[in-house]
């Protein structure tokens, strides 16, 4: 049991500090940029200007995490992320590539993938474990189970996020795999996590796993399930990464790429819509609508075909 | 009772196979020398593995497709420590591997052709992210499920390590293949250059001279078993990994702290999972980049540690240069290999102590009875790992 204490996503859509957000989310528009809060509410102004957009989204979830769970510090920092900090690597690249002589390094100090675990830390003067998983479509799941790990182990207070960050090149990479109509996006998600539920937890994490090269997702899925026992219509609402095509019918998910647009850690948003779902006592998303508030989420990250990610939220209260 | 190790595999500048990079290791013979393979405008001292893709995917029968080099070493040492294993189903297998470059290799020689808006090869885009060169792995080895992939600059692979240990102390898995592998690439070469940290001359680990790094490539994988595994596979343990811990610095985003603060906390929540007295260590594998930084850091976290007693210690990194996310799991294997065959590891060029600290590493191959081994792999963003090897059942 992994109480939820505090979480926080800057995305496409307005999830920062807006609870209840959720509810009424439409579809994101083509072209759609991230919204953005004023940084400098939660970065040094003088930190702000070298930081990249992964950055800057990362570390202001990462304090409004930890200020919405009471907490000073973390008990261990975890980090997920699918590409990385993709815009110092090009930016360094670029460099490289076209300038000959003496090249400045901040772009190559930046653009290791642990950059983000490593500036939160910096951020916070947090002296404790530091982790940054990499696992494309399963790097929140893969950041996530380590957190669980870590509280199982005795670690208290976990903040574990996921990022990414969408650069113009990216749609080139697109193109050329044949993928014409994504709409890639850029977003953080933090959760403080502990095994003390605090007064502004209100969702639990049940259970979280990812599998890569896997086949029969559905076959997956139901053991899954067996093992937490819970059954299907246990779950209030599914939020799936793409769609699902399974001949199962009993399956009924949102694609939750519509409304965050997509990129390889967007899992993470989907939990926050759950949260955010779950902590408002909403009855309805999207064509989804119950009779009663929303209790019991699925995450069903399918986004790579051969990798699952299942991440099942409840409420406290259920 | 720690975590049983029952295969190791290593690729380095210094050999093919674990048992060519012991030869190496025991003739003082490094493998750092001008750079052939990889294209740098000037003449440029690397650690380079002494194959080609080509050749690589020959010896593991691939066919002749697009292939990052940080996979194709990543699956020479997994292989090799994989052995004769098979995939089966009642035992929980995972691989967990670590890069920082990925696929970065390929990507850098065809970024500029991708702004151009020419059209690529799919096959290559496919090869960059870091997920992937582990999930080509894992193909290999017919492992699926648990496959994961770390990066944390130069402590990657311990990291790795130290995973998969807690997956199997925790009941997850039953057995992990763990490790790292890193290309070399104009990207990092470049990168080191730029902070001026890229010595034009052999790295001088702990040397009062040393004037930086040489990068290299490698990769390294080691099998760590439960006790359930070793019940169905009846593999030889060759040792335990005993201790792990990660610390941050949280000092600066690439340079190490004066007074070690992230190392030491790092060495010594390692030694206490272990259960392990400081004057029980019997060897050091330092990270000993060769950095001005980084060693007068982790010398100061040494005697933090070890006061003055500081145990035979030296880093390997003048025989392979620094492999970056690989470094931890070659200098794992070299651990493991300081248990087995009973010897303390030599630093190549080193002449003069460090006037701060007075430490000198050992510089011969020693014989000794090495009981638990400390390995210490520091990074970027102030990543500090220490992992402790032990004899099996001690």
């Amino acid at each position: 049991m992994y109480y939820i204490n505090g979480s926080s996503t800057i995305s496409h859509q307005a999830s920062f500090r807006n609870p209840g957000f959720a509810k009424n989310m439409q579809p994101l528009a083509k072209g759609s940029e991230v919204v953005k809060p004023d940084y400098k509410e939660f970065i040094d102004a003088k930190l702000i200007r070298r930081m990249s957009q992964i950055l800057r989204m990362s570390i202001a979830t990462s304090v409004d995490c930890l200020a919405q769970a009471n907490e000073k510090n973390a008990g261990a920092i975890v980090v997920g992320t699918g590409l990385g900090c993709l815009q110092d690597t090009e930016k360094f690249l670029q460099t490289i590539k076209t300038v000959e002589g003496l090249i400045p390094p901040t772009s190559f100090i930046q653009s290791t993938h642990n950059t983000i675990s490593g500036q939160i830390s910096l951020v916070l003067g947090n002296h404790n474990y530091n982790m940054t998983h990499t696992q494309n479509s399963l790097s929140f799941e893969r950041a996530l189970e380590d957190a669980t790990l870590l509280l199982d182990e005795g670690t208290d207070n976990v903040l574990i996020g996921a990022a990414d960050e969408a650069i113009p090149v990216l749609d080139t990479f697109a193109k050329n795999l044949g993928h014409h109509n994504e709409d890639l996006t850029s977003g953080a998600t933090f959760l403080s996590l502990s095994n003390k539920r605090a007064k502004s937890g209100k969702v639990i994490i049940e259970a979280c796993e990812a599998n890569g090269r896997v086949e029969k997702h559905h076959e997956h899925l139901k053991h899954f399930l067996e093992r937490n026992e819970v059954a299907f219509g246990d779950m209030d609402l599914i939020l799936s990464i793409a769609p699902i095509s399974d001949e199962n019918t009993e399956i009924k998910a949102i694609d939750i790429t519509k409304y965050s647009g997509q990129y390889l850690t967007n899992a993470a948003f989907a939990v926050q819509v759950a949260i955010d779902l779950i902590s408002n006592r909403s009855h309805s998303f999207a064509s989804i609508n119950n009779q009663s508030p929303i209790k019991r989420v699925l995450v069903y990250n399918n986004l790579i075909p051969g990798n699952l990610g299942l991440t099942l939220l409840r409420s406290i209260e259920a | 009772m720690g975590v049983a190790i029952t295969g190791i595999g290593a690729i380095s500048a210094i050999g093919n196979t674990v048992e060519s990079n012991l030869a190496c290791l025991l003739n003082g013979q490094t493998g750092i020398a001008t750079a052939n393979l990889l294209k740098h405008p000037k003449p440029i001292l690397t650690g380079e593995v002494k194959l080609t893709n080509s050749a690589i995917k020959e010896k593991l029968d691939l066919p002749d497709t697009p292939n990052s080099r940080t996979a194709l070493l990543g699956m020479m040492a997994a292989k090799e420590a994989w052995g004769k294993n098979i995939a089966r189903p009642d035992l929980r297998t995972g691989i967990i591997s670590s890069t920082s470059v990925g696929g970065m290799d390929i990507t850098e020689q065809y970024y500029l052709d991708l702004v151009a808006s020419k059209a690529i090869d799919k096959q290559l885009i496919y090869t960059h992210d870091s997920g992937n060169t582990t999930e080509r792995i894992a193909d290999l080895l017919g492992i699926s499920g648990y496959i994961n992939t770390l990066s944390t600059a130069c402590s990657s692979a311990a990291n790795s390590i130290m995973l998969g240990a807690r997956l199997i102390e925790q009941g997850k898995l039953d057995r992990v293949l763990v490790g790292g592998t890193d290309a070399l690439t104009s990207f990092t070469v470049n990168g080191f250059g730029s902070l001026m940290i890229y010595d034009s001359e052999w790295c001088r680990p702990f040397d009062k001279t040393r004037a930086g790094l040489n990068l290299g490539e490698a990769a390294g994988f080691i099998l760590l078993e439960s006790e359930k595994s070793l019940a169905v596979t009846g593999n030889k343990v060759l040792c335990e990994l005993t201790g792990w811990c990660n610390a941050a610095d949280a000092y600066h985003q690439t340079a190490s702290s004066p007074d070690g603060k992230g190392a030491t906390l790092a060495i010594k929540g390692a030694l206490a999972k272990a259960q392990v007295r400081a004057e029980q260590i019997s060897y050091v594998n330092a990270h000993g980049t060769g950095t001005k930084n980084n060693d007068l850091s982790e010398s100061t976290a040494l005697i933090n540690v070890f006061g003055k007693t500081v145990p035979p210690f030296s880093s390997t990194k003048a025989f392979t240069g620094h492999t970056l996310a690989a470094a931890g799991a070659i200098e794992a294997v070299y651990s493991v290999l300081a248990i087995t065959e009973g010897i303390c590891l030599p630093n190549l060029n080193y002449n003069t102590p460090l006037e701060e600290t007075g430490l000198a590493p050992v510089t011969q191959v020693t014989k000794a009875e090495v009981k638990h081994v400390l390995s210490n792999s520091f990074g970027f963003g102030g990543n500090n790992s220490s992992l402790v090897f032990s004899k099996a059942s001690l």
